[in-house]
């Protein structure tokens, strides 16, 4: 899932100050579980604003709600009017419910109103850690499933380098190495030899260096569109 | 709205929770009531000292409220899930403790109801059953005339049942809460005798025929006849009404049942040194409810077991003794009543007066030439499923066909049968639309969440002592102090109250299967808390990220929506900080706090349910500190909860941090739960602290 | 020969190698680098010049190297991963090349959280990229010296010498895998390999043994790294911190004598410590050419580059060899 982690206060009323009509728009799937953005934390951060806000003397008006996801229209369509009665919509979902929205509230800002970490698992309650960096072409059957570019902080691809200290990673000790981990799973795994391969340069255009990324499923869309009229059952165009 | 979810909400979080409850399984307290009275909420609300909400809970179900309290034999304390782990809650005298608390209240609120049927009932007898009807029908807007053959309003409870145990005025306050709706009252009035049937079936649009089992049965043997043998209604009329009848220096009592102990206790009180009672049961056989046994012996009455009436012996006409054979068996091999004798076995029980008890039965004469048809068996006709006898418009309710039960399960056939009328009254179709007290229950509590539960045993009911009792008919049982009251109610566990996901919300992240101490939720595609397991301690719902857990008993966002009502107005010039402090009523309720207005309380349930956005909310409605103060952990009614409740405290004092605010602003305390004022000192201390970091500006 | 650098030259002549570091300074002055150049100039047969070591800005390893080949000091210019993607890499190769560069270190590069060490700010915000580690480094040279391409596959007109280099951690963790992993960067076409500071010579000569067995000795010259030791502070602090590099105790012990026989007398300490400095970096260095399979010695004089001549001199590595071609 997607983790988020709090901003603060002080950045989210420098963001927020000028407005009078403020929702903080909670987003309930991946970035509650991980106690960021739920409707829970967007209760909070109203509650926050509203009291920086009389500190400073401004009359400011913070509400929140929330839906399920803001990454999928079907979400918030049906309170995107009421969305539209506030000045700023302060979206606590990932960037990408933050994207997404700001495209679709006419001419109401949409800030966000968390930061948008990684893609983490849960390691223990209330614990979050990157685990996949979306890299777009994964390797992790080379690396006894555990990744390079995610976990290694300087996306080694032939590991580990010399940083390597008691298994943790030169950048810190609370950090494991990731290629200190390789190395002993693949050990455990009997298939250490495959290391000894060097992998080449990697083809980095599946990864954010590519622009944009898109998946756009023939199946899918040919079923939606034939909804749509826009085909015929066949599946041939109109 | 600000400050709010955008989500609309309509009503109190009763209002709204109860359509919630009625979708989830009954606590078996409430299922095991006639009239499913909701015992968890009522004791809910006792517990966190209110009363007044307590009161309505309990009247919104259940019009003899008062009458229950003192005499009801309360099926909801058999069915307690802490019969499992020590002791039932003792629900019929907390019933008792709040209505005692809410009668300014509930006098305040008798009032007119207007009529606006255009219709008018008549109701026959004015017992639990045609009170309660009278009751609704009133509340439906039906011009209601109540005749009773009595000088007074009660039926049973008024004429039979003695005043020692059921005192004169808590009936008085059931029956002026009816009366005041603007019921017409004909009392003294016996229909057969002093009206017709047919003229009152003539005068009204409906009739409810509610007159109970107003006859004893006697008994066919020898000597019966004449002076000195009394049945029980009459005896106990006469004791209702203060006609005190002369019973010689001995009084024997035939019969094992409730009704016998009324009666011999009666017999004790009206001056008889020398009571004793004759039944065919043994000991563990007997009808009569164990305690009733229990304070009857310890009255000085004598209970002889297992023999049977065979003759009346009489010398000069006067009774001498009952002549009583012994019982080899009472029921036969399917538990049928069928009593078996050694005739070889008899002796003479001395005795001035001998007193029947051994059964009622109804008086229908007046029904005989009338439309509505009696049974070959003497009983009246009737469709449980409609509430109707065999004559249009005229129905039925309580004792006279249901045969002899409880004052509640009567009130209970009354709600059944004032529904029945309004539906033929209003055209509709009665079958299948009256309301039905039969209702799944939650199951068992699992062993597992059993054995967390601390034991706590019941408090102590006390009673006069035997001897001044005896010589009075005034109650002899003393009603729970507030303290014992309220650590009564604290021994609750909530069952049925407690949390609800709404699946639209949850997002299944598993962190109430995670932090609860008694396993309740099961996370699958959402979360399903178990009812049998949740103890309703509340932990969960403020830690859920997506707000998908309400709890039945206690709305999640109540305290934020109270908070600026409790803190009010802040002045500006204040010498005293506004100190929030929410505080546990688990040991005391309310009663501990006697601590001064700059204080502003907030009782809770335990602390558990508390939000770090609770937290917030009492600084932005302007308070100086935030106190927490919870029961020492020991005496806490959960299990496990102190690091939670440390953490949300913990998260609290950060997020402050981040307005500049001293993290000292917010403690958690924890009280001397024993002492008779146990948050004084701690509040106190607390304030002088946030004194000492000032008072805030903005 | 592959590039015919002084370098590649003394390790072909079958004589120990010597190399030297010389950190390029956070100014745009290039005098510093010419002092030090002419410090080591005769003492080493090759000197590292650094690439922000640390993390911390610096004059870039290539503009340093060019103006210490000026001096007359041969450089070994070090490129790490961190800073390029392969295409400023590949460009930076090619302008090294045609300044006159011969030999060139690969290494994956200290993170940048290590920029704000101790006093300096740094840079620990930068980003950095890693778009190619140092085994795909060494092949990108390789490939652009021996097949004629680019690692894209385009060709070059005129291919860059390098005689390319790697560093290795001998004593790392996890150390059964060091073996492997050097293997992989000889495989990859590391000419010679330079390790990190070694002081445990019993576990050093272990792994050299495991080298041996893998017959990389033979494939790669191993120039066995020398950190000079200057106080038993320094010592502890590497062999507590440093990855890779254990101390044994009785050399801590033996700066730590050094240091107290002088007493309150600060300055004295010092000169105690790093004369028993000198001492044991003497004695390590005689140990590692001793050790079976080590082509030479990398001598890290860490800010302290006057003290190369001694070490070299008292070490009885000079003069050093010199070619006529
Ligand atoms: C001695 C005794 C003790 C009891 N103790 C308890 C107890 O502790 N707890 C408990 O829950 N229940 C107790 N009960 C049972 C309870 O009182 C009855 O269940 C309940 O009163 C039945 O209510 P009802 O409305 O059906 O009839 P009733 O209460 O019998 O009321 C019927 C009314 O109709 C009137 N009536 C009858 N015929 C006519 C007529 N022709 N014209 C006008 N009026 C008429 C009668 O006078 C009477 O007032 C006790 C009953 C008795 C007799
Ligand atoms: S514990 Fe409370 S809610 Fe549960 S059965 Fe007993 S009285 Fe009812
Ligand atoms: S904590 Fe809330 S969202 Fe999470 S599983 Fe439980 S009910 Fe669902
Ligand atoms: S935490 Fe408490 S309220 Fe929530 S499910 Fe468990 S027992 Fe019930």
């Amino acid at each position: 899932m997607i983790v988020g982690s709090q901003k603060s206060i002080d950045e989210l009323w420098e963001m927020t100050k000028d407005f009078k009509k403020v929702l903080v728009f909670g987003c309930n799937t991946c970035v509650a579980i991980c106690h960021a953005g739920g409707e829970k934390e967007a209760e909070t951060i109203a509650t926050l604003l509203r009291m920086r806000a009389a500190q400073e003397g401004k009359a400011m008006e913070v509400d929140f709600t929330s839906v399920m996801r803001h990454c999928e229209p079907e979400y918030f369509e049906p309170v995107l009017e009421d969305l539209k009665k506030y000045d700023l919509i302060l979206s606590t979902a990932c960037g990408v419910g933050v994207n997404f929205l700001s495209d679709r509230t006419g001419n109401i800002p949409v800030y966000p109103g968390i930061n948008t970490s990684f893609y983490g698992a849960v390691e223990a309650p209330g614990v979050f850690v990157e685990l996949c960096a979306g890299c777009g072409n994964c390797i992790l059957h080379l690396t006894g499933g555990i990744c390079p570019i995610a976990r290694c902080s300087k996306t080694l691809m032939n590991g580990p380098c010399g940083g390597t200290n008691k298994g943790k990673c030169e950048i810190s000790k609370d950090v494991d190495c990731a290629w200190y981990l390789i190395v002993e799973r693949m050990k455990k795994l009997g298939t250490l030899e495959k290391l000894a391969e060097v992998q080449p340069p990697r083809n980095w255009s599946t990864s954010r260096d590519g622009g944009p990324r898109r998946v756009s499923l023939e199946h899918i869309r040919a079923f939606e569109e034939q909804e749509a009229g826009k085909s015929d059952p066949a599946g041939g165009k109109k | 709205m600000s400050g709010a979810s955008t989500i609309e909400k309509k009503g109190s979080h009763r209002e709204r929770a109860a359509a919630l409850k009625e979708t989830r399984p009954y606590s078996p307290c409430r299922a095991a009531c006639p009239v499913n009275t909701d015992v968890q909420a009522y004791v809910g609300f006792i517990a966190q000292g209110r009363y007044n909400e307590a009161f309505e809970v309990i009247h919104s179900v259940n019009p003899i409220a008062s009458v229950c309290s003192m005499i009801c034999h309360h099926p909801c304390e058999r069915a307690c899930r802490r019969c499992g782990v020590d002791e039932p809650l003792a629900v019929r005298p907390l019933k008792r403790f709040a209505l005692e608390q809410s009668t300014e209240y509930r006098r305040n609120k008798r009032h007119l109801i207007e009529k606006t049927k255009g219709k008018s009932v008549a109701v026959i007898g004015s017992g639990p059953s045609g009170l309660t009807s009278a009751n609704d029908l009133a509340d439906l807007g039906y011009q209601v005339t109540i005749y009773e053959r009595h000088p007074v309003l009660g039926g049973m409870l008024a004429a039979a049942i003695p005043p020692y145990r059921l005192p004169r005025e808590a009936l008085k306050e059931d029956i002026d809460d009816v009366v005041s709706k603007g019921i017409e009252v004909r009392t003294g009035v016996e229909i057969g005798k002093d009206i017709s049937l047919d003229e009152i079936t003539s005068k009204h649009d409906a009739v409810l025929i509610a007159i109970g089992l107003s006859l004893s049965r006697s008994l066919n043997i020898p000597g019966v006849e004449g002076p000195g043998v009394l049945l029980a209604i009459p005896f106990l009329e006469d004791v209702a009404f203060d006609r005190k009848p002369d019973l010689g220096k001995k009084v024997l009592v035939i019969g094992g049942g409730n009704v016998a102990m009324d009666v011999a206790r009666s017999a004790r009180r009206l001056g008889v040194k020398e009571v004793e009672m004759v039944c065919l049961e043994g000991a563990d056989e007997m009808p009569a409810w164990k305690w009733e046994v229990e304070e009857a012996v310890e009255e000085g009455i004598t209970i002889s077991h297992r023999w049977g009436p065979k003759a009346v012996r009489r010398e000069d006409g006067r009774v001498k003794g009952l002549e009583v054979v012994k019982v080899l068996s009472v029921f036969d091999a399917e538990r049928r009543f069928s009593p078996t004798f050694d005739n070889a076995n008899t002796k003479l029980i001395e005795a001035d007066t001998i007193i029947i008890t051994i059964g009622q039965m109804s008086n229908i004469s007046f029904l005989k030439d009338s439309k509505v048809k009696v049974d070959e068996r003497g009983r009246v006709q009737w469709d449980p499923k409609t509430q109707m006898s065999s004559a249009p418009g005229v129905f039925v309710s309580g004792e006279v066909v249901t045969g002899p039960g409880s004052a509640i399960a009567a009130a209970a056939s009354g709600h059944r049968s004032a529904m029945a009328i309004h539906l033929y009254l209003q055209g509709e179709q009665i079958e299948g639309s009256l309301p039905t007290y039969e209702k799944e229950k939650i199951a068992d509590m699992p062993a597992t969440v059993a054995e967390k539960i601390a034991r706590e045993p019941r408090m102590k009911i006390l009673h006069l002592e035997p001897e001044k009792r005896c010589n009075t008919f005034e109650a002899f049982e003393y009603g729970y102090d507030e303290e014992a009251a309220l650590k009564e109610a604290g021994r609750c566990r909530g069952c049925g109250g407690g949390a609800v996901v709404d699946k639209n919300k949850c997002m299944a992240c598993l962190t109430c299967q995670r932090i609860c101490p008694y396993g309740a939720p099961v996370v699958t595609a959402w979360s399903e808390i178990r009812p049998e397991y949740c103890q309703a301690c509340g932990l969960c719902a403020p830690e859920c990220p997506g707000g998908a857990i309400s709890m039945v008993s206690y709305d999640v966002r109540e305290f934020r929506e109270t908070l600026p009502a409790i803190v009010g107005s802040v002045d500006p010039n204040r010498k005293e900080p506004v100190i929030v402090a929410f505080l546990c009523t688990h040991h005391l309720g309310t009663a501990g706090f006697n601590l001064p207005d700059h204080v502003r309380k907030v009782p809770v349930h335990c602390t558990s349910r508390i939000d770090t956005n609770d937290l917030l909310k009492a600084f932005e409605c302007g308070a100086d500190g935030v106190a927490v103060v919870r029961c020492p952990g020991s005496s806490c009614k959960y299990k496990g909860i102190e690091n939670r409740v440390a953490a949300r405290v913990g998260q609290a004092k950060k997020l402050i941090g981040m307005l500049g605010m001293e993290a000292g602003r917010i403690e958690l305390l924890t009280t001397d739960a024993e002492s008779g004022s146990p948050y004084t000192a701690v509040c106190a201390g607390f304030a002088d602290r946030i004194k000492q970091l000032g008072l805030r500006s903005k | 020969m592959k590039s015919g650098s002084n370098l590649e030259k003394v390790i072909l002549s079958g004589q120990p190698a010597v190399t030297a570091e010389l950190g390029p300074p956070m100014s745009a002055d290039p005098h510093e680098v010419i002092k030090k150049a002419n410090q080591l100039k005769g003492f080493c047969d090759a000197a590292n010049i650094t690439d922000c070591q640390t993390a911390v800005v610096r004059i870039s390893s290539i503009a340093a190297a060019a103006l210490a080949l000026r001096e007359g000091l041969e450089p070994v210019m070090q490129m790490t991963c961190r800073d390029r993607n392969r295409i400023a890499i590949q460009a930076d190769l090619l302008g090294a090349a045609a300044l006159g560069l011969k030999n060139c270190l690969c290494l994956a590069g200290d993170h940048q959280v290590f920029s704000s060490a101790g006093r300096l700010k740094g840079h620990p915000g930068a980003k950095n990229v890693y778009d190619v580690d140092t085994c795909q480094l060494v092949g990108i040279l390789k490939k652009m010296r021996d097949e004629g391409l680019q690692e894209g596959g385009d060709k070059l007109e005129v291919a860059p010498k390098f005689f390319i280099g790697a560093s290795w951690t001998p004593m790392g963790d996890p150390i059964d895998f060091r073996p492997m992993n050097l293997m992989k960067k000889v495989n990859a076409g590391a000419d010679f390999i330079q390790t990190q500071g070694i002081y445990d010579i019993e576990l050093f000569r272990a792994q050299m043994e495991k080298i041996r067995n893998m017959g990389l000795h033979e494939r790669t010259a191993i120039l066995g790294g020398i950190i000079v030791p200057r106080s038993a502070m320094m010592l502890k602090y590497m062999d507590s911190s440093v990855a890779g590099v254990t101390v044994p105790k009785p050399l801590i012990d033996r700066l730590n004598k050094a240091k107290e026989a002088a007493g309150d007398d600060k300055k004295k300490a010092r000169e105690l410590q790093e004369a028993e400095g000198l001492k044991i970096t003497i004695e390590l260095i005689h140990q590692v050419l001793e050790t079976p399979g080590v082509k030479g010695v990398h001598i890290q004089a860490i800010e302290w580059e006057s003290a190369i001549e001694g070490i070299v001199k008292a070490a009885g590595l000079y003069p050093r060899p010199t070619f006529t071609d």
